[in-house]
């Protein structure tokens, strides 16, 4: 038994060891290493200063389906906003192509990018208050900074892979069908959202319900896509999605900046279950 | 609650304070109370003394997230009502003398400020709170019913509000407030509320009247001079401004020194300005003498703003005998709105502990480089459980107490089985205690001739785990489809332990996890026969198993999970088991033969986690009320309005950040 507890002092004093080295020494490689892959994500959101937003680049993207021709769009993204959407929209059943663009000057602001630029920023600030000359006491203060880190990017993350859901009447209200020129008619209706690295349109075709109609109304939930069949009631009017066209185009800026989140994801967990290795060792006491 | 018998609930907290990492500090416009919140969600209220003597004295409990503002809520003497905001939206209102929730809700998003804003329309006195956090938009909202009445948005450049400041109009006919707000880009924007448009319900956006670029990242805060009433105190993480607050001119500037970080700051006095740094160093600076005076500061601006730097009055030392602090401190100045109108500046760190510092009043003067105040008396809850006679008890221990040791061993994990009338306490050291609840109840809370017996009350002591235990399951109490005699109980030693809890005979080990057990879960009634005997275990090496408690061995072990493991759903129909992880993605397991069914992310894991959700059945009540909102289930305490709102609003709240409001019109 003696020579037991003579072998757990020496594994105890290793393990304090290696556990100062990591505070030391591994915890600020990580850190560094963190903060230059979020400087390259922030990089890719490309913020002008107040003023200057004319300097941003403007990226164009055509968005179409290569099989069916229904709907095309070329969509100019600015930063975080639409700054011009340039579609053709053949309606069904007839062989007209109404075409649409934005109003002059108006921009559609995607507060998806603009939230996820955000929580970059944040998760940036966190880090820089604790740069190499900051010196960690305890496991606990390094994993409370992942925590709070790591919250600021599965937001960012999630900003850019789970679009909002609206219910068609929020999405009729929200203003976007009044961007456009020639107006939008009413029996249809747009939407822009961002899915992971995708920038996509939506296009809703409605058909009015007559007042005395048979067919059992029930209006539908909110939801990022809504799939034909849904009604939805606006002003005393019923609605009911006929067709719908979704078209996309990828991002590639976004796709970057997806995979810059995930490494950093990891590199974080993975500083914390290196800390969590060592903190079950701390709380152990010999009864 | 049913029936006419009284429940009165009785907490015995144990000698050990809860932990208390302060993330948010309010003193009550009376000086009277002190709010903390902290980063586990909860809330404590503390006594002071106008000797600012300060005693812990209410816990309160109910938010899941972080803290992250704290307000006060109503402004007459009558009632003091503050609300707290927490990190996943959730907002609560609560009465300070006794600590009541008055009023809860769930927003989509997370403030990161909360200021109260009061009007009079006649005679009626209205309530509003003012939130900005992470979206693009300041949102006003009931102070007493919490709802969202409209928001204050931006035409040019919207973007997240870092921080505002309510400026109120001298005019009592036809008011004119102006909230002042700094956006996360540092452009200075400027909305006018009038009094008729506080007063409307349901209301279109207002929109701002003034946007102006001032070029301050990083702001902190903003704070109004109420003594002058013209100027504007504005603190970022490099440097601190004042501007002026009718043309909104900078005036002064003042970087900070070395590495520190300006975490906030205030208007002292005419011409003094507190500021604190992120480590939670005080400093008060006089301002130069021609700002706060309007005839000369004109003249001046031009030539005080280069190379000035205000003199430091004062700078309030942090604590020699630092503690180790896990996250920052947090610092915050109030003053007295009564006699003897005290002006503190109060900090709350991350070991629990309340810091106050008085300021001394006009009279005293500046000595060259800044004097030095020292913290007087700080107390955290620790010290005042400490000074407690006679000690707080904890549950079980007359039976913890080792000899030679000063504390008794903890209480990690228990479980209270109502059917026998036994407590088990799953302890520090790995032993597991069964006692009868209500006797040992009476040991810590009454007196009797029991308190002469050694060892009482009868007990049994259960020993097989090597080290803590984290989790302690009695599956019958939730079906009654397991054997009676089975009590589970998980450690730290990565084992789970099937016991007989009435011969206290170990039945069982399972060794088939690498990590610490953090949940035993009782899988759904339709699962298939085999699962129906199960146990399932989660551990931290992010592993799942089904132990069976019938065959004795582990039926399924999913392991190959990156995250922490959130949430655990099940699909008997299909036989699925979903593991949701901290990172948003799900992981959909097969339980008959052990294999990844698939793997997501995004939209399509949060419509997988919602479709097991599906098949809860709803009453026809329920359905019929699909548009109830959370306000309404809890007040009419319908658990099935409730569960039927979670599944359509919740879920769809979660990703919805008030896009309604997205229009840029």
């Amino acid at each position: 038994l003696p020579k037991m507890s003579a072998a757990s002092q020496v594994e105890r004093a290793v393990l304090e060891e290696e556990f100062n080295w990591l505070l030391k020494e591994e915890v600020h490689a990580v850190l560094k290493q963190l903060q230059d892959v979020l400087k390259e994500a922030s990089r890719r959101f490309s913020v002008a200063s107040p003023g200057l937003e004319s300097q941003l680049k403007q990226e164009n993207f055509i968005l179409g389906n290569s099989t069916m021709d229904q709907v095309k769009g070329v969509l100019t993204l600015q930063g975080e906003a639409l700054t011009q959407a340039d579609i053709n929209l053949k309606v069904a059943k007839s062989s007209q192509t109404m075409h649409f663009q934005f109003r002059e000057d108006k921009q559609w602001k995607l507060q998806q990018i603009q939230d996820a630029r955000n929580h970059v920023n944040q998760a940036l600030q966190l880090l820089g208050s604790h740069d190499e000359s900051y010196h960690f006491s305890t496991g606990t203060e390094v994993n409370k900074l992942m925590d709070a880190v790591m919250l600021q990017l599965t937001r960012a993350r999630n900003r850019l892979t789970t679009p909002a859901s609206l219910t068609l009447p929020e999405l009729a209200t929200s203003g976007l069908m009044k961007m456009f020129s020639p107006p939008m008619p009413g029996d249809v209706m747009v939407n822009f959202y961002i899915n992971l690295s995708k920038l996509c349109l939506m296009v809703y075709q409605l058909h009015v319900l007559p007042p005395n109609t048979t067919k059992n109304f029930k209006p539908a939930g909110s939801s990022v896509l809504h799939n034909p069949g849904a009604m939805f009631e606006l002003n005393n009017n019923r609605f009911e999605v006929s067709h719908i066209h979704k078209v996309e185009c990828v991002v590639p800026w976004l796709n970057d900046t997806l995979v810059f989140l995930t490494i950093s994801l990891q590199l974080c967990q993975q500083l914390k279950d290196k800390i969590s290795v060592f903190s079950s060792f701390w709380s152990y006491r010999p009864f | 609650m049913s029936g006419n018998s009284l429940v009165l609930p009785i907490v015995l907290w144990g000698r050990t304070a809860p932990t208390h990492c302060i993330s948010t500090v309010l003193v009550m416009d009376d000086f009277g109370t002190i709010v903390t919140g902290c980063h586990d969600g909860q809330i404590c209220l503390w006594d002071m003394t106008p000797e600012l003597e300060i005693c812990p004295r209410a816990m309160l409990l109910g938010h899941t997230a972080s803290i992250t503002c704290l307000s006060k809520a109503s402004a007459g003497t009558d009632k003091q009502y503050i609300v707290s905001s927490s990190e996943s939206g959730e907002m609560c209102l609560w009465d300070v003398t006794d600590g009541r929730c008055i009023e809860f809700t769930k927003l989509a998003c997370t403030h990161t400020g909360i200021q109260f804003y009061q009007f009079t329309i006649g005679t009626q006195r209205e309530g509003r709170l003012l939130c900005n956090g992470h979206y693009p938009e300041v949102l006003v909202m009931d102070a007493t019913s919490l709802e969202v009445l409209y928001s204050l948005m931006s035409k040019i450049s919207p973007d997240w509000i870092s921080s505002i400041s309510i400026i109120r109009s001298h005019r009592t006919q036809d008011a004119e407030d102006t909230v002042v707000a700094m956006s996360v880009t540092g452009i200075l924007k400027v909305w006018i509320i009038t009094a008729e448009v506080s007063r409307m319900q349901d209301l279109d956006p207002v929109f701002e009247e003034e946007s102006k670029p001032v070029y301050c990242q990083g702001c902190q805060s903003i704070s109004f001079c109420t003594f002058t009433q013209s100027s504007l105190l504005v603190t970022c993480s490099k440097y601190w401004r004042v501007f002026d607050a009718a043309d909104y001119s900078l005036l002064c500037s003042v970087p900070s020194e070395g590495d520190q970080a300006w975490a906030g700051g205030e208007f002292m006095a005419p011409d003094r300005v507190v500021l604190w740094t992120e480590d939670g160093c005080g400093y008060v600076y006089q301002l130069p003498s021609s700002l706060p005076s309007s005839q000369h500061f004109r003249s001046h601006v031009g030539k005080t703003k280069e190379g000035l730097v205000p003199p430091l009055l004062y700078k309030i030392t942090d604590r020699s005998d630092k503690q180790l602090l896990i996250c920052p401190p947090v610092t915050r100045f109030f003053f007295g709105r009564r006699e003897p109108f005290h002006k503190l500046l109060i900090q709350g760190d991350s070991a629990g502990k309340l810091s106050p510092v008085e300021h001394p009043g006009q009279r005293a003067s500046a000595a060259a480089g800044g004097a030095e105040l020292q913290v007087s008396a700080t107390i955290s809850l620790q010290e005042a459980f400490d000074k407690l006679s006679p000690v707080s008890a904890g549950i079980i221990d007359q039976l913890s107490v080792l000899p030679g040791k000063e504390e008794p061993i903890k209480v990690t994990a228990s479980a209270y089985i109502p059917s026998q009338g036994r407590l088990v306490c799953g302890r520090e050291d790995g032993s597991i205690i069964l006692v009868p609840a209500t006797q040992t109840a009476i040991v810590q809370l009454l007196q009797g001739e029991h308190m002469l017996r050694r060892g009482w009350p009868p007990h049994r002591t259960l020993r097989g785990h090597r080290n803590k235990v984290t989790c302690v399951l009695y599956p019958y109490q939730i079906s009654p489809r397991y054997d009676q005699r089975s009590l589970v109980s998980g450690g730290v030693d990565f084992s789970v332990i099937v016991w007989d809890i009435f011969t206290g005979e170990m039945k069982h080990i399972f060794c088939v996890h690498g990590g610490e057990i953090t949940q035993l879960i009782v899988p759904p009634e339709n699962c298939s026969t085999r699962v129906q005997h199960c146990i399932c275990s989660v551990a931290s090496d992010h592993s799942v198993g089904l132990l069976s408690l019938r065959e004795r061995k582990c039926i399924m072990l999913a392991s190959r999970h990156l995250f922490p493991i959130q949430v655990i759903k099940w699909r008997p129909a299909d036989d699925y088991l979903v593991v949701g992880c901290s990172d948003g993605s799900v992981y959909v397991w097969q339980m008959d033969t052990g294999a990844l069914d698939r793997c997501v992310m995004g939209i399509t894991a949060v419509e997988i986690l919602n479709a097991c959700d599906e098949l809860a059945p709803a009453t026809v009540d329920a359905l019929s009320h699909s548009a109830v909102n959370l306000k309404q289930a809890m007040t009419r305490r319908s658990l099935a309005a409730l569960k039927n709102m979670a599944q359509h609003k919740l879920q769809t709240l979660a990703t919805n950040l008030l896009a309604a409001d997205n229009a840029d019109k």
